[in-house]
């Protein structure tokens, strides 16, 4: 169990990396895919409630961390969108690439939206919801969300594999 | 009361993880942007995983355009040397306008008061993750003299000003952030005002500026300057839609940034020279005691 929240902090590192590295290599201009978001995502529909929020936080650190936004910003939305996918989790589904995706838009255009209120609340800066750069993050997130899935997803199978062949399950 | 934390305990490890996170980031969002030491233990980890694959990108593609400028390398060296022959008399006509430049100054008996600064060219290694971010990360520290609200520029204009740093690396928070402010002047008229980011990639929004001044969709505004902002004179970018109320004091207008930040690979950093000769000065204390120890 351990073994496995520490490989997930690590895809969450390796990701926010990807997340800084290839719009700039590639020169998006906005749409950026969050990479991140998906993680929180696959948390929240597929980790209990304890594990999942504290592996969300960590994600949204590592957003803050390659953000160069006030402490924190983005630790606390990542953890609201997991109880807010959380709450509605029953009535989503990803179990194939398309529907991935479809949550992943949508997930996405949600935590713009919190993401744009909370950051221009709580600094002064005034709300400003640009509608078109959210889109196109949302679009990115959608068209990266099943990789990350599948890598996520084949991570958990190894452990799954592991504690059955131990004798036990998760 | 342990019964009831083990009922609840769930639901009180969500709250705390809300709640911590929140009240961190309420208490410092107007504070600016620092780090703590684990952020830097994490940032030193993964700028430089950062700056291998960009620096490994750029040079597969600089050895493919170095294979295609090889094609061309007659047609281009021509060109070249024309450019080149251009650029030598607008060196020449640029040097006698400074010449000319000083002997004014000189006449007028004005003394530039600006501190002395040093520019260090730095290659961007990544760029904020998020889309809210609007920022960028440089392969420069304060090991290079560089200062938290350093300016950063590049040929096209202004880019952003450093907003947090660790040894190697530094954070440079765009123009077009929300939280960016740049006393600007238009170059034309010499009124004043302040570009403010809008967090729109593409777009900048100009503010106080008076709603009698002569702004029109075109105007270029430059960096007004002042102890702690931008050098004097550095462009910023482009008017457009330019609107003037019936009422107020001020007009309202959009501000097209001079630099594309996508395309960007490099940037200068204007670093302070008092923290250069610091930097150096330390640089050379140390010597005498590094080698020392190797004795």
């Amino acid at each position: 169990m351990t073994l496995r929240i520490a490989l997930v902090v690590l895809v969450c590192m390796a990701l926010a990396v990807a997340e800084s590295v290839l719009p700039f290599l590639l020169h998006l201009k906005v749409a950026r895919p969050d990479l991140l978001l998906a993680v929180v995502l696959y948390l929240a529909l597929h980790d209990d409630i304890v594990e999942g929020a504290a592996l969300s936080a960590v994600a949204g650190y590592f957003s803050d961390l390659s953000s160069a936004t006030p402490a924190f910003l983005y630790t606390f939305l990542a953890v609201l969108t997991f109880v807010v996918l959380r709450l509605g989790g029953s009535a989503l589904k990803t179990e194939g690439g398309v529907q991935s995706a479809v949550v992943a838009f949508g997930a996405s255009l949600l935590h713009g939206l919190i993401a744009a209120a909370v950051f221009g609340f709580f600094t002064g800066t005034g709300i400003h919801f640009a509608a078109l750069p959210m889109l196109w993050s949302a679009l990115g997130t959608a068209l990266l969300a099943p990789a990350v899935f599948s890598i996520l997803r084949r991570l958990d199978l190894n452990f799954l594999h592991s504690d059955v062949n131990a004798g036990g399950m998760r | 009361m342990g019964s009831i934390l083990k009922r609840f305990r769930e639901p009180i490890f969500v709250i705390a993880l809300l709640a911590i996170p929140f009240f961190i980031f309420f208490a410092k969002a107007k504070k600016g942007i620092a780090l703590s030491r684990v952020d830097r233990v994490l940032v030193a980890l993964m700028a430089p995983i950062e700056r291998t694959l960009t620096g490994a990108a750029f040079g597969v593609v600089d050895t493919w355009h170095a294979y295609l400028a090889l094609r061309g390398v007659r047609e281009e060296n021509l060109a070249l040397r024309r450019e080149n022959l251009r650029a030598r008399t607008t060196d020449q006509q640029a040097a006698e306008l400074r010449l000319e430049n000083d002997r004014l100054r000189h006449l007028l008996d004005f003394a530039d008061k600006q501190a002395p600064t040093r520019l260090v060219v730095a290659r961007i290694v990544a760029v904020g993750a998020s889309t809210h971010s609007h920022s960028l990360r440089i392969a420069r520290g304060s090991e290079d003299g560089i200062v938290k609200g350093a300016a950063v520029i590049a040929p096209d204009g202004i880019v952003g000003t450093v907003v947090q740093l660790t040894g190697s690396y530094a954070d440079v928070q765009l123009i077009v952030s929300p939280l960016s402010a740049v006393p600007a002047i238009t170059q034309r008229t010499r009124g004043r005002s302040t570009v403010k980011g809008t967090g729109d990639i593409g777009r900048c929004k100009v503010e106080y500026a008076q709603r009698t001044d002569d702004l029109q969709d075109g105007d270029m505004l430059v960096t007004a300057g002042g102890p702690g902002f931008f050098p004097q004179g550095l462009r910023i970018g482009r008017v457009g839609n330019v609107n003037r109320k019936q009422s107020g004091m001020f007009l309202s207008a959009e501000v097209v940034p001079s630099v594309d930040f996508a395309r960007l690979d490099e940037v200068t950093v204007v670093a302070a020279a008092e923290a250069v000769q610091q930097q150096q000065q330390q640089a050379a204390d140390l010597a005498p005691a590094a080698a020392g120890a190797v004795q």
